[in-house]
């Protein structure tokens, strides 16, 4: 039978691999894949707890998903954002790597 | 086991590989295509949750808009010519371990915090009749009445017109 | 009496001749000059300024020091102009250091008459003055709670006698000076250092406390060291193993620094003993001390009396300090500053009776080893001045032995005596010498003070010659000049107490005196050949043609031969002093027949001089002394002072300064280096944590996350093992 923690444990890995991709990648445009499996193993979890709930009925409070539309939708927006800086840094510094963008170092 | 845990399992596997995949692969592109499967993946789950307007909005937005913006990104950033255009940088095995400590903390308060929710879940529900997953998200999202999402719908439409703005004003060329 | 009371003015009087003269004559002086360099003066001389026309730029330099100085570069300087030696010359004395000159002088012979006039007074009417004394100022400086410290002076009997001395030699030094000094640069500086050292003399001797007399004490040290090294320019000369003017007054000071190291501190015992500086009130006070600290503390007060009269082992600065021009050596390093010392001690005998007889020993045992040691030294110097100066240490080591053998009923009269003849003899011996010196500079335009070079000078400087002579028998304690009735005294205190180490020491320098003061005597006037039997004239073993000093020179020497020989007839003076003791018994003295074992040995001496300086060729008794091994041996530690020169210098620069760079390395490396070192450990501290922050945001994502993993960590350890 599937339970919550099936959901819960796919989400953790998912978060983890995400987390391992944004930190230890050089190319942005990696960090930024790394993110968005990040938003997506959220988004499971989110999705996971709204079919889980037995408290209220499911008709009327799917606030999970709604959760979920919002989450997208904020990653949409963020991902074309962020791939506009980083196009922008690319015109001015010619390179992606973000280990060289450290101009506020000390 | 029953049909609904298989497809679980499959998709689960092929999840997490594909996102392995997505971080581990030298060549970016390859990693950007990884990360479609792993889109699709998930929507596949979304529809194990009986979300299928999520799973819909899902292979809409992520695998179709984002995936093309990432690839737009990527040919627009070309480094020509290397061997590996998808590098880590030093700290790749703190980065492991650290990542393994965040998981297993979070896998551990999943499964053993006195408020973990192991219950036996009711998909399908109490559906009234006529009411479909879609219906139901957009009387929640749109609906007048006292318990409705119309307030962060708006919120989230200007979120939006921010972003395209802003995309617009950091792209340019000039 | 009103009389007495103006003594406090006396006091202050020399000091304002030294302010009249630094900042009014001197500025005169420099103001009087015009422009082009050239100095106003009244003789109407043609040329250009003092300085030969080439003054412009050193001229209007504002230092007058160093624009005196240049005088002896210029090339027209008259007859002074082939001098070899860098004492910087003036041809003439502008108007403002004749007035420096009469300055002071005006204003000393006003404080010896006025001293002369005390004297009188207090000899025909002992009663008005109060045996205590008087207090003539008096001024709270700080009162803390039970203790007070005040500025006191006083006037009573003894105070009047060395005042006598002080300003009588002070006067006719000064008087010599203006003849001495007349080409010198400086002159006015001079005459106001000269006017300084009489007010510091006066205030040791006017001192009613020890901070007073501490005071003054260190005064007079300033003024000697700034009038031994009057002459900043003088280099050494190390072949005649002569220091430079500015090295030895600096041993001066230092060495006096050393003395006086013990004398604070045994003052010190005395105040946190008795709570008081007051001499009055310490003489009553020390009766209930503790007699062993008592005595230490008067031993450690002694040690300042040490160093200030150059007795053994702080003797080593007064034959550096005859670098001096001879006036200064006359005032202060014969008759009055190193007299200070013996003042000290017969101010505070009462202290030194109230302690253990074993104080009293102590002086008179380092005042007799003294007075043997520096007469076996001075058998052999060659250096004129050198003699005088071993002669004067010697001389201070008979008065403290006086001091120390005295008893209760003559207290402190038969040292007292002996400073108060020796003081005139002594300088008139100084001053002879800077007379015949004067001479031979000016005949061989080159400074001479060796007595090798000299010889003969009787016939051609008569007056300087005969009251050396007369100097000179006073000294070896010839019978009835003045030096014979204080030397006797002494020595027959020491026969009847029965110390027969300090007779016999005394006693064989009596002899040791006579030979070697006479043997001066016969080097520098007489020699083989002259009349009186070699006593007067002879061969002159030197350049030139010395001849008599003018009379602003001679004059002092016939007025100090005068008090050379009738000193001694003063027999009240013990009575002056303590009225207590008894006078010198003059018929008394010549019944006893130990008095004339110390004549006998006197003559002994006078004779053996006479016969190998003026009967022998000075080459065949060198000659003997060279060939004989043992002799020749003794000559050369005699002559190098027993090398207890060389010795403190090693001390000092092994001992002293290894322990100083020890000190700077300690300061350097573990002082510094803590100091140092705390801001380098702070800097680098903060230089490394700043590298923290890369700039590159993984970084901060790998500290964030790590952040969350060691809590979550922590919280899992906390909750598994912890609960329950």
């Amino acid at each position: 039978m599937l339970t919550l923690n099936h959901f819960l444990v796919l989400g953790a890995i998912l978060f983890c691999i995400g987390l391992y991709g944004a930190i230890s990648k050089r190319n942005a445009i990696a960090v930024l894949m790394g993110i968005e499996i990040m938003l997506n193993a959220v988004n499971i979890t989110m999705v996971g707890f709204s079919f889980f709930d037995q408290v209220r009925p499911y008709s009327t409070h799917l606030t999970g998903q709604i959760f979920a539309i919002f989450i997208i939708t904020v990653a949409a927006a963020e991902a074309a954002v962020a791939l506009a800086m980083i196009i922008a840094i690319y015109r001015k510094r010619d390179t992606v790597d973000v280990g060289e963008i450290d101009m506020m170092k000390w | 086991m029953d049909l609904a845990t298989l497809i679980f399992w499959i998709f689960a596997v092929i999840l997490v590989g594909a996102a392995l995949a997505v971080v581990g692969l030298r060549n970016i592109v390859h990693s950007a295509l990884a990360l479609v499967v792993v889109f699709a993946m998930a929507a596949g789950i979304y529809v194990l949750l009986n979300a299928e307007f999520i799973a819909i909005v899902q292979i809409l937005i992520y695998a179709g808009a984002v995936t093309i913006l990432i690839l737009f990104a990527l040919m627009l950033t070309r480094i020509g010519g290397q061997a590996r255009t998808n590098p880590t940088n030093r700290l790749w095995g703190i980065a492991v371990v650290i990542c393994a400590l965040v998981g297993a903390t979070i896998v551990y308060a999943a499964a053993y915090s006195p408020r973990a929710v192991a219950n036996v879940g009711n998909g399908a529900g109490q559906l009234p009749p006529g009411i479909n997953n879609v219906v139901a998200i957009g009387q929640l999202l749109y609906s007048p009445t006292t318990y409705s999402y119309v307030l962060p719908f708006e919120v989230a439409s200007l979120v939006l017109l921010v972003a395209i703005v802003g995309a617009i004003v950091i792209g340019r060329e000039d | 009496m009103a009389l007495y009371q103006f003594s406090g003015l006396i006091l202050l009087a020399p000091l304002l001749a030294f302010a009249v003269i630094i900042f009014g004559t001197r500025p005169w002086d420099l103001l009087s000059r015009d422009k082009s360099g050239k100095a106003i003066n009244r003789a109407g001389r043609a040329e250009a300024g003092p300085y030969g026309g080439e003054g412009d730029s050193t001229s209007s330099h504002a230092d007058a020091h160093a624009v005196e100085a240049h005088g002896s570069a210029g090339d027209d300087h008259g007859e002074h102009g082939q001098d070899d030696d860098d004492d910087p010359k003036v041809p003439y004395l502008t108007r403002g250091a004749k007035v420096s000159g009469y300055v002071a002088i005006a204003i000393m012979a006003l404080a010896c008459i006025y001293s002369w006039v005390l004297l009188i007074s207090t000899l025909i009417d002992p009663q008005t003055l109060p045996p205590q004394g008087i207090t003539v100022f008096q001024y709270e400086w700080l009162v803390q709670g039970s203790a007070s410290y005040v500025v006191a002076f006083q006037l009573d009997h003894l105070a009047i006698a060395m005042m006598v001395v002080v300003t009588t030699v002070s006067l006719l030094v000064q008087f010599y000076s203006q003849g001495y000094m007349e080409d010198s640069a400086g002159y006015a500086r001079f005459f106001s250092y000269l006017s300084l050292f009489a007010f510091s003399m006066l205030v040791i001797v006017f001192a009613r406390n020890f901070l007073v007399i501490f005071v003054g004490w260190e005064l007079v040290g300033l003024s000697s060291y700034l009038l031994i090294g009057f002459w900043i320019n003088k280099r050494a000369k190390p072949e005649e193993q002569r220091p430079s003017p500015a090295n030895a007054a600096l041993q001066a000071f230092v060495v006096n620094r050393v003395g006086d190291v013990g004398f604070i501190i045994g003052i010190m015992i005395l105040f946190t003993s008795t709570g008081t500086f007051e001499f009055s009130q310490l003489v009553t006070r020390v009766q209930t001390m503790d007699k062993t600290l008592l005595t230490v503390a008067m031993i450690l007060v002694f040690c300042g009396a040490i160093g200030k009269s150059a007795q053994v082992p702080l003797h080593v600065w007064l034959p550096s300090a005859m670098e001096g021009p001879t006036p200064v050596s006359a005032l202060i390093h014969a008759a009055t500053m190193v007299a200070a010392g013996v003042y000290m001690v017969a101010r505070t005998y009462p202290l030194f009776a109230a302690a253990d007889p074993a104080a009293f020993e102590v002086v008179a045992w380092v005042g007799a080893i003294t007075a043997t040691f520096a007469a076996t030294i001075a058998l052999v110097q060659t250096d004129f001045k050198r003699v005088l100066a071993f002669s004067t240490i010697s001389q201070l080591g008979y008065m403290f032995v006086g001091l120390g053998v005295a008893g209760p009923e003559l207290q402190s009269g038969p040292g007292m005596f002996h400073l108060f003849t020796h003081a005139f003899f002594k300088a008139l011996l100084f001053l002879g010498a800077g007379s015949v010196l004067h001479s031979l500079h000016h005949a061989t335009h080159k400074e001479v003070q060796d007595m090798r070079l000299m010889g003969g000078l009787a016939t051609r400087m008569p007056i300087t010659a005969i009251t050396w002579l007369i100097a000179t028998l006073a000294i070896s304690g010839f019978p009835f000049f003045s030096g014979f009735f204080s030397k006797e005294t002494i020595i027959g205190l020491t026969f009847e107490r029965g110390d027969w180490g300090l007779y016999a020491l005394t006693l064989g320098t009596a002899g040791l005196t006579a030979f070697y003061m006479l043997r001066a005597y016969i080097q520098a006037f007489g020699g083989k050949g002259g009349r009186v039997g070699g006593l007067w004239g002879g061969t002159y073993r030197g350049v030139g043609e010395p001849h008599e000093s003018p009379r602003t020179i001679t004059i002092p020497l016939i007025l100090l031969a005068i008090p050379s020989v009738i000193a001694g007839y003063w027999v009240g003076f013990f009575t002056y002093l303590n009225p207590n003791s008894p006078s010198l018994d003059i018929g008394q003295m010549l019944a006893t027949p130990d008095t004339w074992i110390g004549v006998v040995v006197s003559l002994v001496g006078l004779a053996v001089a006479y016969v190998l300086y003026a009967r022998v060729e000075p080459a065949k008794l060198h000659s003997v002394v060279q060939n004989n091994v043992v002799l020749r041996t003794l000559h050369r530690i005699l002559y190098n002072r027993y090398y207890i020169d060389e010795l403190y210098d090693l001390f000092v620069r092994y001992v002293v300064l290894g322990i100083s760079h020890i000190e700077q390395a300690f300061d350097t490396y573990i002082i510094d280096g803590l100091v140092n070192g705390a801001a380098r450990a702070v800097t680098t501290l903060g230089r490394d944590t700043s590298k923290v922050e890369t700039g590159r945001v993984q970084t901060y994502m790998i500290g964030f996350f790590g952040g969350i993993a060691v809590l979550a960590v922590i919280v899992f350890v906390l909750v598994t093992y912890v609960r329950g």
